[in-house]
């Protein structure tokens, strides 16, 4: 036997193991093709499968005509924005949310064939309710209360993590690591971080040749199914101490895939690549996988917005789209414990919760069938209304140079 | 679509689709879920020219083909993408050699590209000679047997064992051993 003839037994025999289709395929895909119009973003095209079997009525929703409020400057309410900034300038915010900071992120050429995809943030000046420029970090996550920030060097895997005094700019206190450190996250309260470790860069890209569908092409790729991930930190930021636990990294996830806390606190979570979109996997803090707590089991490790402050409600996916200009998305609202859908509410990817009925989202401005463009708006859970806080971010020219990416954090 | 190209676009989907679900899992790489949103979006696009149709397998079965290895799927690498395990080696003994290699040949298959493998399950799976497979492709009868070769070549140096079954590979310099794999997965 040589390698054609196992090639082909191999198929046949995977052929043959396949269980019959659905009965209800043909129905399911009128269905969406009903729905359906030409998509033009990755994400909501992944997002399509997520929608057969969603019940599709929205609930009786108001048009907001009652709750208009000035959409700029600081409005009653809390609601801080500026709908002709993007990238913003300018604080924005709504409820106990703010935007904190935001990055750009573009490819560094290291050399012919290794380069590194580097962040550059603005971070929120409080003084000044600006956004400034600070390139001296390569990751930052802002803790609670605006007024730390962790912090990693230019160069990763880092060896130490920095605590930022946003007033000052300067740096208060540095904490070694032994292992080299890519990503953090702070817990809900702020009182620790999830410092995600890595042994080499996980932003790393190397050239590679691919067969497109016209020829060889060369891309600058990560090492997908091949993360260096090796385990994570849980540190008690105001002590610096803590330990490191080892997590076996899989084919299963991207070369950058960092860990962050449930709401409790009492385990973490990661995002893995499988069957469908926004998959997660727990672990306890010592490092070993574990259940999903039970308000979290529902939620979507790609849906940041995730529990409601109070935690009775969850943020889910995209779960329709109406066709107009511009089109309307909604994404879902679950009952935690349940998974059951309480309501829909407007916005393409709900990103964080003003408060316990308002969300922070990205939402159209252009029709279905054009290029995807989204501004941060503001949306009510029982409104039709979006407000918006941003200007339109324009499409990334490239994965390789991303425009700015929103990082919220608690007042 | 009209309630009478419905039902015949309801029938063909019954009798046909169990048939063409196999083909996309293949193409796919063995990933049921991947496989499934594949063919929903052939049926999708045929359910769109139903009437114009002479012979829909054929017509689903190409754009199968197509998607798999469209320019889309190039443009969009953080769209979810199969990820299959190379199986563990057999712990049995006793266990067959041919099937622990079938399962060694499946792994690797899932780790080609999706260009690569569409080649492979038309050149073996569907026993297309190679013109018909670059009809059905819209690329020369070159680009199909060079394609064919690269991808065997692939397989070999993602799965060494199975250089074993081909002497006359055994002593050729091996392919580098990197993952082609799309880059990023939300």
């Amino acid at each position: 036997m040589n390698v054609e003839e196992l090639v082909r037994q191999s198929l046949r025999e995977q052929a043959g193991e396949q269980p019959p289709v659905d009965t209800g395929f043909a129905d399911r895909v009128l269905a969406v093709r009903r729905r359906r119009r030409t998509r033009r973003i990755a994400s909501v095209a992944a997002a399509t499968a997520a929608v057969v079997g969603i019940a599709v009525a929205v609930p009786l929703l108001d048009r907001g005509e009652g709750d208009a409020r000035p959409a700029v400057g600081l409005g009653t309410d809390g609601v801080q924005a500026h709908p002709d900034q993007s990238p913003p300038r300018d604080v924005i915010g709504a409820g106990q949310t703010v935007l904190a900071a935001h990055y750009t992120s573009a490819l560094r050429v290291r050399s012919e064939k290794r380069g590194t995809v580097e962040r550059t943030y603005w971070l929120l000046d409080a003084r000044t309710g600006m956004y400034k420029k600070d390139t001296r970090w390569s990751f930052v996550a802002v803790a609670p209360g605006l007024r730390t920030a962790a912090v990693l060097e230019r160069g990763l895997p880092a060896h130490r993590i920095g605590l930022l005094d946003l007033a000052s700019g300067r740096v208060e206190r540095w904490i070694q690591v032994q292992h080299g450190v890519g990503g953090l996250a702070f817990s809900h309260d702020g009182s620790r971080l999830v410092a995600t470790t890595y042994g080499e860069d996980p932003d790393l890209r190397t050239k590679e040749k691919m067969q497109g569908p016209d020829g060889p092409v060369w891309q600058w790729n990560s090492a997908y199914g091949r993360s260096s991930r090796s385990g994570f930190y849980v540190l008690d930021v105001a002590h610096g101490t803590g330990s490191w636990s080892a997590v076996p990294s899989d084919r299963t996830i991207n070369a950058r895939q960092d860990f962050a806390f449930s709401r409790a606190g009492d385990r973490v979570y990661a995002q893995y690549v499988g069957g469908r979109d926004g998959l997660q996997q727990f672990y306890s803090l010592d490092g070993a996988k574990t259940a999903a707590p039970a308000d979290e089991k529902h939620l979507r490790s790609d849906v940041p917005a995730r529990l409601s402050p109070d935690g009775r409600l969850a943020a889910l996916g995209l779960s329709r789209e109406v066709d107009g200009d511009p089109g309307r998305s909604y994404s879902s609202i679950l009952d935690p414990r349940t998974g059951k859908e309480i309501t829909k509410v407007r916005g393409a990817d709900l990103l964080a919760w003003a408060d316990d009925k308002r969300l922070i989202a990205w939402e159209r401005v252009t029709g279905l069938d054009e290029t995807y463009r989204p501004r941060l708006v503001l949306v009510t859970l029982g409104s039709d209304k979006v407000v918006p806080l941003s200007g339109v971010r324009e499409p990334d020219e490239d994965i390789l140079r991303q425009k700015w990416v929103p990082v919220f954090a608690r007042r | 679509m009209d309630a009478e190209a419905q039902d015949g676009f309801r029938g063909f989907v019954e009798s046909r689709s169990s048939a063409l679900l196999k083909t996309a899992v293949l193409l796919s790489g063995g990933d049921r879920h991947a496989a499934e949103d594949l063919l929903q979006n052939a049926l999708i696009k045929a359910a769109g020219r139903w009437q114009r149709i002479d012979e829909p397998e054929a017509y689903v079965r190409q754009i199968l083909y197509r998607q798999q290895i469209s320019r889309w799927r190039l443009k969009w690498p953080r769209r979810e993408v199969s990820v299959a395990d190379l199986p563990e080696p057999a712990g049995d003994p006793d266990a067959s050699a041919a099937a622990e290699l079938r399962l060694l040949m499946r792994g690797a298959l899932a780790r080609l590209t999706p260009r690569q493998r569409t080649v492979l399950v038309l050149r073996y799976f569907e026993d297309l000679p190679e013109a018909d497979v670059a009809r059905i492709l819209g690329c020369s009868v070159g680009t199909v047997r060079s394609t064919t070769h690269r991808s065997l070549a692939r397989l070999r140096a993602l799965a060494p064992e199975l250089r074993a079954l081909d002497p006359g590979a055994a002593t050729a310099r091996p392919a580098p051993s990197r993952d082609f794999s799309p880059m990023e997965v939300r």
